[in-house]
């Protein structure tokens, strides 16, 4: 089986938000729609504070509730993980929006354009109707990582197989591979490392691990 | 222009659904509530045909609500995809027989086929619960709402549409005020209870400050003065007026606590980690809570 | 209807250069002819630091390519009127029409001569930040070799923005224009408010990220918890402008409470003057024939340079014979005279600065100052050595680096001389894992600075400080900053200028001291990549003063502030657009430790938008019109342009009088540089830079550091006493005062051999008593922070910019304390008010934990008023309050972003 899951490395990341960035551009969406980007979360008082910057987007869950809601089927789940959309049959109630705990849900209903009424000719090349008024969120750039699967390359690695946010990071702070699979990177990264995954309270089984420390490894 | 607002980690006002999709909880619950209240009347004699249809017709002033605020609404007939788990198909699965039934149940009580009409509007209301749970399951569903996914919501969404219907009805009927106090003891344990149970859990504090507020509001106009004005239609008989008044007051807050509910008080999880990263040498601690969080 | 499917895709290898943190390598996708994409150079992995990663600025390209807001074709102002109030009226005109109108006005100052009466240079020009216009303004450079004198001393922030004091002292001490830890190999970074992990680059970003999962512990001491605090292990809310009292109190422990064999007492013994004895009028005792400092080894005074000595570095000695040298040639004659070591003089002078004292000016426990310091001379590791490309060096994992404001005005040269007596003590200045220098700009060759280190005088390197004596020293200023009548240190090089006090510029042009001489506005002023109305201090003044300027010029990208009060607008092609090829790698400014060299090609991946034109294109116009071809050509030929033309077994050079098109100059350069970079064994051209984007060498990793270069030549560091400063700043005091000039008196205290501590918080105070203000009605600390979306690269009219930079904390926002708001009434998103005695900024609050309850932080530079999408942001601005004040500005003429102000709410939050 493939399970693709996304690794943050929260000691790495700065909240630069480059692969906020980089996200928008391979994925053309339109102003105010983030489908990944880096909060910013204090812990503590002062002078006892610190500070965390947490990537965030759709987690891609074992059990997502924007698939179990999802009244027009839709949104789907495949077995290896990703987590989909379909935009020609979606209809737009917005109910998977309420359902998923992360906001990484968005609904455009008309066109938006960074600057006024007129798209640049960068939107208009990038323009696709299809995700007007229904549900649009982070892919894991899953077209991508077909692709470069089509092409015998190895998601996570080759930079034709991975998503944006991941060859992206100045940080070096996000991966993405195959859980299970024990030799990937991301097996790796979580079998030495303490991890956890966000709101993992609400049972969906998250497909996005946060690490905070090294484990402590036999020697 | 407007600058986009900084996000950070607090819980965020949903907005994926506003009046038009309140509008379908508040339609729904009242309708479906008047529905079942119709047909407990019609059973004790008591005539039904405007009630049953005003009921019918609330149904269908929310969905078209919904209609209007989906997306794509044209494809609207997707919905019906998913009943496996979506309570949202199920929502649509059971409001098609609902309005097929109260329309047969609408046209044998007009036509004075009675039999046939009430066997109908029995049906229709056994479909109006099964519609009213499906509203109660469509927000429990929705995780990404903390004030929502919580089950206590569950019986007091039952309870106030029941609430609402029954004070609507008792404006046609002042002689079901006693079926309405009842009730509204009901809606008002229902309540506290779902407070109570976002208490426990926490919730997005600004959720709490709407609901606190709300809460004055429905205690007072919503539970408090219906009350007084039902029961004193209990004592006073010869005064329907009281019986209307309290049954409409019970319908408006309950249905206003909806429209709050829905529209002001639901913000989202918001972000939170467990515990903060260890940065170099650094040391990790624990978070004490989550970002705009309260437990009160 | 889905996304057209394109039937032309392509990835065009380009580079970002935005900041002085690159450049990084990226692609551009190209879909039918118009750019949608930016990625990273994968083909750069291995080569770049990042492996080829672009940090977040260069993702904003693609936007800026089509910015709606963009001037595309020449404009001529039609209103003759300037200011704030008085619309430009832009008229569009052609090339030909601007290019003669620009040439018509040279031509007439050539004519009349390149200075005025004054002595001021009739073209003035400025350019933003750190030399990037440079790696965009194509063959300009070539254009400004050719024309000849011109004033670069109208800065768009120099000396208020940059990292001042450490470009200046650090290349006097280290070869070190920035300074930056060896990031790579370090152990224990103190850091005083670096925030190295907005504005260090991809680079940076890339090298702590691995330092931290490798185990580094970085202590972050600045007011407010920035980014670079927040992935530090340690945050240290330090009161702002008393760093130098922490760093004075690292050194006592390091000298007091520890004994000296704790330190390097080698490395201070042969690679300082730690042993050099001091004469009773503080200068050093010299042998009175060779006029050489002396040092005390095995019972005798004996040359700095003297074969076999074993100095002492700490002591009092008495010597038989000697000279002092003082100012102007001063000379005491001595016998019998007690000459202290440098060390020891220091170790005196730190004495009193001991943790306890220093927490409570820094207001910080003794506890931390003391653990911090201990913790630093404990992960010194003084005695380790490590292998470096098959050298044997001194590991010394520990370094101190210096943030903007710490590094600027009052206070900051204290700083860096504590910072670097740091590395001193225990061996760790230009060694591996210390603190390391990456470029030099006041020295020459700039690419190489380990070529730059030349013997001196005293041992030292030789430093090129600008004449104080009296038959030398500039008493009529040449510049309209003065750079080399008042700035000993900055030197003359090509860049000391615009690094010398740029504010004095603007300053004197609207209100110069009654007895200097008043500065005339420049004939023709050129800008590019700037906007100084906007990214310099009391901004509302600085506006009005622009709008006096006869002629302007700018290179526009969108209107903006500075160019609202421009005569022509030049549109350039830019990033995406237009072609130059830059050197990279080796070692550069911030972080920037490659283990290649070599030259990257900036390429037009798509056609130029509207009638933009590419900057080579617009110099050779200029100089051809200016009847400049042959000395614009000889320029680029000496390498103006990127890389000399001809060079060893090679010569691609101009022909001198032929004008040749874009393309023509740089398939040349791409050829030369490739030639001397292989030595002769690659000959690439611009075409087979297109398609690789870069061609690199190895660049030794052992070259990062200067010690052995240090050691080879035989020198010592010139620290820790500061003689020749000290008589330096004597002979200017008397310049000063025989001109009769008498108002840069504070500054010429700052001449210290060895830095004590002064109220510099309280310097802040007593100039706002003196412009009148009551510092009760100002009782916070405004400062600012930068941000990695808007840290340089004129990228605020870029949407996405602004999109992404709203998930940063206070981006656009006042932070302040949650406590001091709650006090004040003030919740998050609350309109407020910052007020300071000269000025008044407001946006929206927001209260946070991470800040000293005393200090209040506004990130960025912003209230835009002419900058199309900007101006509508309704962002606050630290700029827009803090005032241009000589009181403020310390001897190198730098000025630090710190402003008492109050704050008040004006507006409830609408949420």
């Amino acid at each position: 089986m493939t399970r693709y899951v996304m690794v943050a490395d929260l000691r790495r990341c700065v909240g630069c938000q480059t692969c906020t960035a980089a996200c928008k551009l391979a994925n053309g969406t339109p102003p105010g729609v983030m489908w990944r980007k880096v909060v910013d979360i204090e812990v503590g008082e002062y002078p006892d504070v610190q500070r965390v910057f947490v990537p965030t987007g759709c987690q891609h869950c074992d059990e997502p509730p924007c698939v179990s809601v999802c009244p027009s089927t839709a949104s789907e789940k495949r077995e290896d993980g990703f987590v989909t959309i379909d935009y020609d049959i979606c209809i737009g109630c917005g109910y998977c929006i309420t359902a998923c705990p992360y906001e990484a849900r968005h609904k455009v209903d008309a066109p938006i354009w960074a600057y006024g009424e007129q798209p640049m000719r960068h939107e208009q090349a990038r323009f696709d109707e299809r995700k007007l008024g229904v549900a649009q969120k982070c892919t894991f750039c899953v077209d991508t990582v077909d692709a470069g699967l089509a092409k015998g390359l190895k998601p996570g690695v080759d930079p034709d197989a991975t998503p944006a946010c991941v060859n992206a990071c100045i940080g070096r702070a996000m991966a993405f591979g195959d859980l299970d699979d024990p030799d990937s990177n991301v097996s790796r990264l979580l079998r030495e490392n303490k991890h956890f995954r966000m709101h993992e309270d609400i049972g969906t089984g998250p497909g996005f691990y946060y690490l905070w420390d090294k484990e402590e490894l036999p020697l | 222009m407007k600058p986009i607002l900084a996000s950070g980690p607090w819980p965020r006002l949903q907005r994926a659904w506003d009046v038009r999709a309140a509008c379908n909880f508040m339609g729904g619950g009242a309708g479906a509530g008047l529905i079942m209240a119709s047909f407990v009347g019609a059973l004790v004699g008591q005539t039904w045909l405007a009630s049953a249809c005003l009921g019918l017709a609330l149904v269908g002033f929310g969905l078209t609500m919904v209609f209007f605020e989906i997306g794509r609404p044209w494809r609207s007939l997707n919905v019906f995809l998913h009943p496996q788990t979506s309570w949202m198909t199920r929502e649509g699965v059971v409001a098609v027989p609902l309005f097929g039934s109260g329309a047969i149940a609408l046209a044998a009580g007009w036509l004075g086929w009675r039999e046939a009409a009430i066997a109908a509007l029995a049906l229709t209301s056994l479909l109006a619960v099964g519609f009213l749970y499906c509203q109660a399951r469509i927000l429990r569903a929705a995780k990404g709402i903390p004030t929502w996914r919580n089950p206590a919501l569950t019986p007091y969404i039952l309870i106030t549409g029941l609430t609402e219907g029954t004070g609507l009805f008792a404006a046609f009927h002042p002689s079901a005020a006693a079926v309405v106090l009842a009730l509204l003891i009901l809606r008002f344990i229902a309540w506290r209870r779902y407070r109570r149970a976002l208490g426990q859990s926490g919730a997005p504090e600004a959720s709490l400050d709407v609901l606190d507020r709300l809460a004055r509001w429905l205690l007072i106009g919503g539970h408090a003065l219906p009350g007084l004005l039902l029961g004193a239609a209990l004592l006073l008989p010869q005064w329907p007026a009281l019986a209307v008044f309290g049954g409409l007051l019970a319908a408006f807050f309950g249905l206003y606590a909806k429209l709050v509910l829905i529209t002001r008080a639901a913000r989202t999880q918001g972000f939170a980690i467990p515990r903060t990263p260890v940065r170099g040498r650094g040391s990790s601690r624990q978070a004490a809570s989550r970002p705009g969080w309260a437990s009160r | 209807m889905a996304a057209v499917q394109s039937t032309s895709v392509k990835w065009v290898p380009t580079y970002c250069y935005n900041c002085v943190a690159g450049p990084d390598l990226m692609t551009v996708k190209v879909e039918d002819g118009v750019a949608t994409q930016i990625r990273p150079n994968f083909a750069a992995d291995g080569i770049h630091p990042a492996c080829g990663r672009i940090c977040v600025k260069a993702y904003g390209l693609v936007q800026k390519t089509y910015n709606p807001h963009r001037i595309l074709t020449p404009m001529r102002r039609t209103n003759p009127k300037k200011g704030r109030d008085q619309n430009p009226g832009w008229k569009p005109i052609t090339w030909d029409e601007a290019m003669n109108e620009i040439a018509t006005r040279l031509l007439d100052i050539r004519a009349r001569g390149l200075s005025d009466e004054g002595g001021y240079p009739r073209v003035a020009a400025t350019f933003g930040h750190g030399g990037t216009p440079a790696a965009y303004m194509g063959t300009f450079p070539a254009f400004l070799a050719a024309w000849g004198p011109m004033d670069l001393s109208l800065g768009s922030g120099q000396g208020v923005k940059c990292v001042h004091s450490e470009h200046l002292y650090g290349e006097y001490w280290h070869r070190a224009f920035t300074v930056a830890a060896d990031t790579v190999n370090s152990r224990y970074i103190v850091s005083f408010g670096t925030n190295v992990e907005a504005a260090g680059g991809a680079c940076a970003v890339w090298r702590h990220a691995d330092a931290r999962t490798r185990g580094i512990k970085r202590v972050q001491i600045e007011p407010h918890l920035s980014i670079t605090g927040a992935a530090s292990a340690e945050w240290v809310p330090i009161k702002p402008k008393t760093d130098p009292a922490f760093l004075f109190a690292m050194i006592h422990v390091l000298l007091h409470e520890h004994p000296r064999a704790a330190l390097d007492v080698a490395f201070l013994r042969d690679r300082t003057a730690s042993p050099y004895l001091v004469g009773p009028n503080g200068y050093y005792l010299r042998d009175p024939q060779s006029r050489k400092p002396l040092m005390w080894s095995n019972g005798a005074a004996v040359p700095f340079d003297a074969a076999d000595a074993q100095p002492e570095i700490d002591g009092r000695f008495t010597v038989d014979s000697a000279v002092e040298v003082g100012p102007d040639g001063k000379i005491w004659e001595h016998q019998n005279v007690e000459g202290v070591t440098a060390l020891t003089l220091t170790a005196e002078a730190m004495r009193g600065y001991s943790p306890e004292w220093a927490a409570s000016v820094c207001e910080i426990s003794a506890d931390t100052i003391r653990r911090v310091a201990n913790e630093y001379l404990e992960n010194a590791s003084v005695g380790a050595t490590i292998v470096v490309d098959g050298r044997t060096l001194p590991y010394r994992p520990v370094a101190v680096t210096l943030g903007k404001t710490v590094n600027n005005g009052w206070g900051a040269y204290h700083a860096c001389w504590a910072r670097t007596m740091l590395a001193t003590l225990v061996g760790a200045l230009e060694v591996p894992g210390g603190t390391l220098g990456t470029t030099v700009r006041l020295n020459r060759p700039h690419e190489n600075r380990l070529e730059s280190v030349r013997v001196g005088e005293d041992g030292f390197m030789a430093a090129s400080l600008n004449p104080t004596d009296k038959e030398h020293w500039e008493s009529k200023p040449s510049g309209r900053n003065a750079h080399k009548t008042l700035v000993p240190i900055v030197g003359n090089s090509s860049w000391s200028q615009a690094l010398g006090p740029t504010h004095l510029a603007w300053m004197f042009l609207r209100d110069a001291p009654a007895d200097w001489p008043r500065p005339s506005y420049p004939d023709i002023w050129f800008l590019y990549r700037t906007n100084p109305a906007i990214s310099f201090w009391d901004t509302r003044q600085l506006s009005d003063t622009m709008a006096r300027m006869p002629f302007v010029v700018g290179f526009a990208y969108t209107q903006d502030e500075t160019n609202w009060m421009a005569d022509i607008l030049l549109p350039d092609a830019t990033d995406l657009e237009s072609t130059q090829l830059i050197r990279m790698g080796g070692t550069k400014y911030t972080e920037q430790h490659w283990a290649h060299q070599g030259v990257a090609l900036r390429q037009p991946a798509v056609a130029a938008e509207g009638d933009t034109r590419d900057f080579t294109w617009i110099a050779g116009e200029l100089a051809r019109r200016c009847g400049l071809t042959e000395r614009y050509n000889k320029a680029i030929n000496r390498g103006a342009g990127c890389m000399p033309l001809k060079g060893e077994g090679f010569d691609f050079s101009l022909e001198e009088n032929k004008d040749y098109s874009v393309d023509e100059i740089w398939d040349r350069a791409c050829k030369a540089a490739t030639a001397e970079l292989s030595q002769g064994k690659d000959v690439h051209g611009l075409d087979w830079f297109k398609e690789h984007g870069f061609y690199v060498i190895p660049f030794n990793r052992a070259d990062w550091y200067l010690t052995p270069t240090m050691i080879e030549k035989g020198l010592r560091y010139e620290l820790p006493y500061q003689e020749r400063l000290f008589r330096v700043g004597k002979e200017l005091k008397s310049r000063m005062n025989e001109a009769g000039h008498n108002w840069w008196e504070e500054q010429l205290e700052e001449y210290e051999a060895i830095p004590r501590w002064h109220d510099f918080p309280g310097m802040w105070i007593k100039t706002l008593k003196k412009m009148g203000g009551d510092p009760a009605d100002y009782p916070l600390w405004g400062i600012t922070t930068k941000v990695m979306q808007y840290t340089t690269g004129n990228n605020v009219a870029i949407q996405l910019m602004h999109e992404v930079a709203g998930n940063v904390r206070g981006v656009g926002r006042v932070m302040l304390n949650a406590k001091t708001a709650k006090n004040l009434g003030i919740r998050r998103g609350d309109l407020v008010e910052v007020r300071s005695i000269t000025g008044v900024t407001r946006g929206e609050a927001e209260p946070v934990n991470g800040i000293r309850p005393d200090t209040v932080v506004i990130p960025g530079q912003f209230d835009h008023w002419a900058t199309p999408y900007a101006k509508d942001l309704g962002y606050p601005s630290l700029n827009t309050v803090a005032p241009l004040s000589l009181d403020l500005t310390d001897s190198t003429g730098s000025g630090a972003d710190v402003v008492l102000v109050s704050v008040r709410k004006v507006e409830e939050s609408v949420q």
